[in-house]
């Protein structure tokens, strides 16, 4: 043991003095502060958007609320609106389905450039709307990609790995002194590896210790220890795996150029070569949909339905919502012409919803060729695995759907029993309009 | 110098682990140029069979009214190119669905990186990922060690007293690497070139023959500099972790941080904000919708004094196609004014970005590579331009229709035959000239050029000065 401290020890001084290794540890460093930086300030971003529309919407209730104290149905320059009526109520009541940013975020900023994490829902929303498009960002910078802390890990650590590594023992052998290490009567395997525990110990520390950092600052320490944990693990995990592999190349190396040529092979074969294999494989395979399922379900069909006699709308809204048969407009022999037009969203969100169902499942299926290719496509795994854990993977987003899902079908069957049992709103319905929207985000 | 280049490709030639490898290399280069094609021709069928989907149900509408058509609107869906089979740019990031109808100019949705789990941050295995990340390395394993080891078993000196200057030394050395370079550049390009050459046009002629004069100069950047590296560094390894270093720095650093940076500077607004500036000034014009606002009543008044009537039922016109027409040209400006402005932003990002071809040739080479190959930024504005332009001769013709169709203002049931709406055209997009995309470009060429330059000054200067041991 002793005689592996003396090994690290004379490694640190072998740094030490190496310029170029010191530099390249510094700009590592950098940019892991860089990423970890852009990170946060994302975080910061989406959270100041979240909370100024959750103001816009404190703004929309008073404003309504007004209304009914003031006994007026609505704004005065627009006469026709009355938001006594379930349909003009439930419009003014704020539905914003958020995905709350997780404070993990700063590790991994994953595909949240890439998604819309806030979306206006109104009973004829479908979770495909145009308005839950990613923000506006240039489209070439996000080709390019962001320098954030992951990117930092998945594909500049390996680097900075083989900056640091790629002449340990292949420095010996291009001068010839190797077998001077073997006279010492030094094991070489373990000699190696107390050479490599020492960058991996220096890297690890210095990960670890600006991942501390940053979740201090945003309370994931606190808020999502478990998931901090597990991420650092991963951290370990992954940088294990790159120092195996480069030991073997350097205890099999003959030198320090053919150890640096082998090891920047591996990663980009590892890096680029597969990861772009995979992708344009899964693109061969599933080529980009033009969504034309969705687009007509959301026009065609819907505008099929707008044309249907009321008779014929009523009932197919009776099969999808048996219980509409048991309140006053059901239990009505003449229907409302205005009640079933305001009704037809509970057709067209089912349709919508079928639509939105066969695109996710072949979403999945794309996912599922990915997800197969991991046992040969480790970076990639390593990759979505961290996004997951900051909820910034296809799933998360997925979550968020569903959560938009959800929200859009409250509002229709709201919308729906309260226009077929004729309610009349008043403030207090309408606050808890509010209340029963605002929740679902908190599920 | 002619000898030492021929000796050297030779040379290359005679390891035989280089030619096992650049066969592999010939062999993948021709699968991916191929794969690339396959996708390309795949996605082409199924935008064309989208494309006609939706003309098709366009085509269908019968005793519609106008207004009524105009909200039910079109899609466009986003084209690929033969071209960016090469170098797929921006298309995965970009969305390729774009609605066209009345009262509003939507933005391309439904991006394929949208649709899945993330794979790749660099790209799908296209020949642009092996032309721009692989080739290059490749010539640095081959160019590293081309003077030092020459230096170390004492053969620069041989040659030298024969009565080569180490200047044709270095240059040549970094010459027949650089030809390695281009041979499988032109595997590629002739790859390309065979695989879709019903496609090919002038315009398209012009756009491989500049594709691979970038690809070469870059090539020429890489070699040149990784020998001069090799002729002036001590060591095989010190030549060969300098070449590394810069090849990280240009092709994984510098993009992604000058990019954030670029992004910085030039902030876009965030998705709430551009929506609602949109809508308050929207808000402050003519609507439509809304007889009794009170621009509709202004409008109003100058059309009863242009027609001099003085009501709307003397009108030999409907004016409800004349108020929405009118409030559509409202929108128009407004639509103008905000996707004018980002669009202004992302053009200062993209100058700001060609700057760091300064210090960095790869971002000329990526930018021009993207921009050749048709998927760019510049060529997506175009798209979105012309889809634009095509909504609003669309909705005008639908307007003029419900205006100056024979009806009055207030008949609501004013509809229009399906041979009416058979007889607006399709949306067609054209893709725009190198000769007009070129301009926006001269920045790029200009550095890559200017790099080309300075390096072979630099090395023609200073390779005197070397020591030969």
């Amino acid at each position: 043991m002793k005689h592996l401290i003396t090994i690290m020890q004379n490694e640190f001084r072998h740094f030490a003095r190496s310029t170029f290794k010191i530099i390249s540890l510094f700009l590592f460093i950098v940019a892991a502060i860089y990423g970890l930086q852009n990170g946060y300030t994302l975080l910061k971003k989406q959270k100041e958007e979240i909370e100024s529309i959750k103001n816009k919407n404190k703004l929309t209730i008073n404003e309504v609320t007004v209304w009914y104290d003031a006994g007026k149905k609505g704004p005065d320059d627009k006469p026709w609106i009355d938001v006594t009526t379930p349909v003009r109520a439930i419009w003014y009541a704020p539905a914003v389905a958020f995905k709350e940013p997780s404070e993990l975020i700063p590790f991994s900023i994953g595909q949240a450039e890439q998604y819309g994490y806030y979306k206006q829902v109104t009973n004829r929303s479908s979770t495909m709307d145009a308005d839950l498009a990613e923000e506006i960002a240039n489209p070439e910078r996000l080709m390019t990609g962001t320098l954030d802390f992951s990117f930092a890990i998945l594909y500049l650590l390996p680097v900075l790995s083989i900056i640091l590594l790629f002449n340990i023992g292949g420095l010996e052998k291009d001068l010839s002194f190797n077998k001077l290490i073997e006279i010492n009567n030094i094991n070489n395997k373990k000699w190696l590896l107390a050479r490599f525990g020492f960058y991996f110990f220096l890297l690890i520390s210095l990960i670890i210790l600006l991942m501390f950092t940053y979740a201090l600052l945003t309370g994931a320490l606190t808020e999502l220890a478990g998931n901090f944990i597990r991420f650092c693990m991963l951290i370990v995990f992954y940088t294990a795996l790159w120092f195996g592999a480069f030991y073997f190349i350097n205890l099999k190396g003959k030198g320090s150029a053919g150890q640096a040529i082998k090891m920047v092979s591996l990663w980009i074969i590892l890096c680029i070569v597969i990861p772009g294999t995979v992708h344009q494989l899964v693109t061969l395979k599933y080529p980009a949909s033009y969504m034309t399922d969705f687009l007509d379900a959301s026009r065609e069909e819907t505008y099929k339905i707008y044309d249907l006699p009321s008779d014929n709308i009523a009932q197919q809204l009776l099969t999808i919502y048996p219980q509409l048969a048991h309140t006053q407009h059901g239990k009505d022999t003449l229907k409302n012409e205005l009640i079933i037009g305001n009704s037809t969203s509970g057709i067209t969100n089912q349709l919508m919803k079928n639509a939105v169902k066969k695109i996710e499942n072949i979403n999945e299926n794309k996912n599922n060729f990915i997800r197969n290719s991991y046992f040969f496509n480790p970076v990639s795994w390593f990759q979505n695995k961290m996004n997951s854990l900051s909820e910034t993977d296809y799933d998360a987003y997925y979550r968020y759907r569903q959560t938009i899902q959800q929200m859009i079908d409250q509002k229709v069957e709201i919308q729906l029993m309260d226009s077929w049992n004729k309610v009349k709103v008043d403030k207090e319905r309408f606050l808890r309009y509010v209340d029963t929207f605002s929740n679902i985000n908190k599920k | 110098m002619k000898q030492i280049i021929i000796n050297e490709l030779k040379m290359l030639f005679r390891v035989r682990v280089l030619v096992y490898l650049t066969a592999l290399f010939i062999i993948t280069l021709i699968m991916v140029t191929w794969s690339g094609s396959a996708q390309t021709s795949q996605q082409q069928q199924q935008q064309q069979a989208a494309g006609e989907h939706v003309r098709e149900q366009w085509e269908s509408i019968d005793n519609m009214n106008p207004h009524s058509a105009a909200h039910y609107g079109s899609y466009v869906f986003k084209p690929v190119t033969s071209l960016s089979s090469i170098d797929e740019g921006i298309n995965s990031i970009t969305g390729n669905v774009l609605r066209l109808e009345g009262h509003m100019q939507n933005e391309i949705i439904y991006s394929e990186a949208s649709q899945t789990l993330s794979v790749s941050k660099f790209g799908k295995l296209k020949p642009s990922l092996l032309l721009q990340y692989i080739i290059p390395l490749l010539l640095i394993f081959l160019a590293f060690a081309s003077v030092s080891s020459e230096k170390e078993t004492g053969r620069l000196k041989l040659l030298v007293l024969q009565g080569a200057s180490l200047r044709s030394v270095i240059f040549s050395k970094a010459i027949s690497v650089w030809m390695y370079g281009l041979l499988l550049l032109a595997v590629t390009v002739a790859g390309q070139m065979i695989i879709n050459s019903q496609g090919i046009g002038k315009d398209s002629l012009i756009r491989i023959t500049l594709l691979s004069l970038v690809y070469s100069a870059y090539y020429y950047i890489i070699t040149l500099l990784s020998t001069w590296f090799s002729a002036r560094l001590k060591t095989n390894t010190a030549s060969l972790s300098s070449m590394l270093g810069l090849w990280l720095l240009w092709t994984i650093f510098l993009p992604r941080i000058w990019g954030n940076t670029t992004d910085k500077l030039y902030p876009l607004p965030s998705r709430q904000n551009f929506t609602a500036a949109m809508q308050e000034d929207r808000s402050q014009g003519l609507d439509g919708h809304n007889p009794s606002d009170k621009r509709s009543e202004e409008f109003k008044q100058q059309t009863l004094a242009k027609y001099k009537v003085t009501s709307l039922q003397d009108l030999p016109v409907n004016f409800d196609g004349l108020r929405m027409q009118a409030d559509e040209e409202y929108g128009n400006a407004v639509w103008d004014k905000h996707f004018g402005n980002n669009y202004g932003l992302l053009q200062k990002q993209k100058k700001f970005y060609q700057l760091s071809g300064i210090i960095n040739p790869f971002a000329s080479l990526q930018s021009t590579g993207m921009a050749l190959s048709g998927s760019d930024m510049h060529h997506h504005l175009d798209f979105l331009q012309q889809a634009e332009n095509y909504r609003r001769t669309l909705i005008k013709t639908l307007n003029d229709q419900h205006a100056f169709g024979g009806s009055k203002t207030g008949e609501r049931a004013q509809k229009e035959n399906n041979q009416f709406y058979r007889s607006i055209s399709q949306f067609e997009y054209k893709m725009p000239s190198w000769k007009l995309i070129s301009i926006h470009y001269v920045t790029d060429f200009l550095l890559l050029a200017i790099w080309v330059l300075a390096i072979t000054i630099i090395v023609f200067t200073t390779s005197k000065k070397i020591k030969l041991a």
